[in-house]
């Protein structure tokens, strides 16, 4: 059973990239769980035709058995799971994901399962946004990034995460923003904290359509060259065999990086 | 569900005392230095060292890994222990402190159990439940042994719901009344040539302060007449070798007092079902005087006359409420047995010496 995590900057698009991973793993006929780990819930709604799940915590809020929780069967009978958490400002969300972690896999994972995606929140600020990162869970990591700065200092940030708690990084996978020159340098980046690229995914309007439709790309637009972009990302996933703890840079080092790369002044 | 308002034993207890049931030789719980405070300071007389990692608001911030690690190595180098149980916290649970890490991390000789558990974690026996499974992960008991006091855990829990002390809403602790109405009762029945069956079902340690009335019941017959039968759950062939020399301790001592003929209920850690067996036994005996000690409610078909002895103040106070009027309570129990290895005296069975000896009627 593979357990990969995906993390990276609020907002860089992985929600987008582990539901079309998990579109493209279930395709291939793996045996696919998604896990959203956003308090938001919504990482699973492209492969669920835009339905919003009810939360394993809103679940257990309203006194329901850990084992009762309704797993949903998306796009190509991919598992999908939501964690949930609790209202902003209110309670911790992070404790959430270590319980909700815990219980998934007491009760839910087995053998059966191929490959499980964790699409995890943002960074690894506390201990339980590292939860799915423990012994046992998630031991492989894919980090989503653009050629910006602060997609890189996140990225970054997150590889210190790592380091601190011993877990190998698989690859990082640019998507991309459309600046300059930037898949050689998050190619660089990766290669200077020890790692690779492992994907390019360009910016493409199909991925909004599609969006907008409640699909993933490979259910929306299967034909399409994003959805092949998807695929072939996916493939180089389940074929790595490379990770390593990365070394994080400095972050004026990512900076010096970047305005080499960009001949910006 | 009923909500429970007085304080009761929660998680983080039970697991400490079933890692000193497991004669592991060192605790640390990693969390603020006043967690379990008084459960420790017990636990040590008992002859368990007892460590706090002591985290402060810093740790709660900024993780407390390096602390646990640390704290691990010294106790390894200055201890030299054989076995250390981590206990978690409300604290380190809520951050989410990942004890395996810290334990690989330490990389020490000891066997370290590390549980991952909290306050938080529902009925108390879900701490003891916990350590067990961690236990049975390393090979420290047998699996069938862990399933077994699982499913005795469990029930007890049942029981504890049932008609236990998180079966009302609130239980306002009674130390009761004297001893002396019970022992005279006692006494009577004996002078008039009646039965008085005395039960044992206790659970774990207590039963050397229990096992007392015994001793004080058969020096009353042979003084006064009458006929005893004695019911114990004492076997010293179930349950972990700590808990098996309780068992055998209590016998010896019991047989150097004269009493031998016992009929064996199960064993110390079997209390929540033995009670049914020892109510099947008192039915069979049909005796005047009944004199249930230790975990009272855990036999079915209790008679409103019966002689119901604990050392929980709301135990006791739950007992009383519901109409058994020779309620007493031994409320120093808990505390005086922790290190002791031969049965204490206890105060019912003190005060039946007393009525004996000077003659009271």
């Amino acid at each position: 059973m593979r357990q990969i995590a995906i993390y990276g900057k609020g907002g860089i698009g992985k929600s987008t990239i582990s539901a079309n991973l998990a579109a493209g793993f279930a395709e291939r006929g793996l045996n696919t769980w998604y896990v959203g780990c956003d308090p938001k819930a919504d990482g699973s709604m492209t492969l669920l035709g835009g339905r919003k799940i009810p939360t394993f915590l809103e679940q257990k809020k309203e006194g329901g058995k850990d084992e009762d929780y309704s797993v949903a069967d998306g796009f190509k009978g991919v598992k999908c799971v939501e964690i949930g958490g609790p209202l902003a400002g209110v309670g911790c969300a992070g404790r959430g994901i270590i319980v909700a972690v815990h219980a998934l896999y007491k009760e839910f994972f087995d053998d059966r399962i191929d490959i499980i995606i964790y699409d995890v929140p943002g960074d690894v600020v506390c201990g339980g946004f590292a939860a799915p990162l423990r012994e046992g869970f998630a031991n492989e990591v894919f980090i989503v990034t653009s050629g910006e700065y602060l997609s890189l200092y996140a990225a970054n940030n997150i590889c210190r995460g790592l380091n601190n708690l011993g877990v190998d990084l698989g690859g990082m996978v640019c998507n991309s923003r459309e600046v300059d020159d930037e898949e050689s340098s998050v190619s660089e980046f990766a290669e200077r904290i020890g790692s690779k690229l492992v994907g390019f995914v360009p910016r493409d309007r199909v991925v909004r359509d599609c969006e907008n439709l409640g699909r993933t790309v490979i259910e929306g637009a299967p034909d399409s060259e994003q959805a092949k972009r998807f695929r072939r990302l996916g493939e180089r996933i389940l074929e790595n065999k490379k990770k390593n703890i990365p070394s994080p840079m400095a972050p004026e080092d990512i900076r010096e990086l970047l305005r080499k790369r960009t001949g910006s002044t | 569900m009923n909500r429970v308002l007085h304080p009761r034993p929660n998680p983080i207890i039970a697991a400490m005392y079933t890692l000193r049931d497991l004669d592991v030789d060192l605790i640390i719980l990693h969390g603020p230095a006043g967690c379990g405070f008084m459960a420790s300071r017990r636990l040590e007389e008992a002859g368990v060292k007892v460590m706090t990692t002591g985290m402060q608001e810093n740790d709660l911030i900024f993780g407390a890994e390096e602390n646990l690690i640390d704290v691990l190595r010294t106790v390894d180098r200055d201890f030299t222990p054989k076995t250390i149980g981590i206990i978690g916290t409300c604290a380190s649970m809520i951050i989410g402190e990942n004890l395996d890490s810290a334990v690989r991390k330490a990389g020490i000789r000891a066997m370290v159990l590390p549980v991952d558990v909290h306050g938080c974690s529902g009925a108390n026996t879900n701490g003891a439940i916990r350590v067990l499974e961690v236990a049975a992960s390393k090979g420290l008991i047998p699996v069938h042994e862990c399933e077994r006091q699982k499913a005795m855990l469990t029930k007890a829990t049942a029981i504890e719901k049932d008609r236990g002390i998180t079966s009302r809403t609130y239980l306002e602790p009674s130390n009761g009344a004297t001893k002396l109405a019970v022992a005279l009762k006692i006494t009577k029945a004996l002078r008039e040539g009646q039965t008085i069956a005395v039960t044992l079902n206790a659970k774990k340690e207590t039963a050397y302060g229990f096992a007392d009335i015994f001793r004080a019941v058969e020096m009353a017959k042979r003084k006064l007449g009458g006929r005893t039968v004695c019911i114990a759950n004492l076997d010293r062939t179930v349950g972990l070798p700590r808990i098996r020399r309780y068992s055998e301790d209590i016998l010896r001592d019991l047989g150097g007092s004269g009493i031998t003929d016992i009929q064996i209920t199960g064993g110390l850690d079997e209390y929540p079902i033995a009670g049914e067996k020892a109510a099947d036994m008192l039915d069979a005996v049909d005796a005047e005087v009944r004199i249930i000690a230790g975990l009272p409610h855990s036999l079915p078909r209790l008679r409103r006359d019966d002689v119901l002895v604990t050392d929980q103040p709301r135990e006791l106070r739950n007992y009383l409420d519901k109409g058994f009027q020779n309620s007493v309570g031994e409320i120093s129990t808990h505390a005086d047995v922790m290190s002791t290895h031969s049965i204490i005296d206890s105060e019912l069975g003190n005060t039946i010496r007393e009525v004996v000896e000077k003659d009271y009627r």
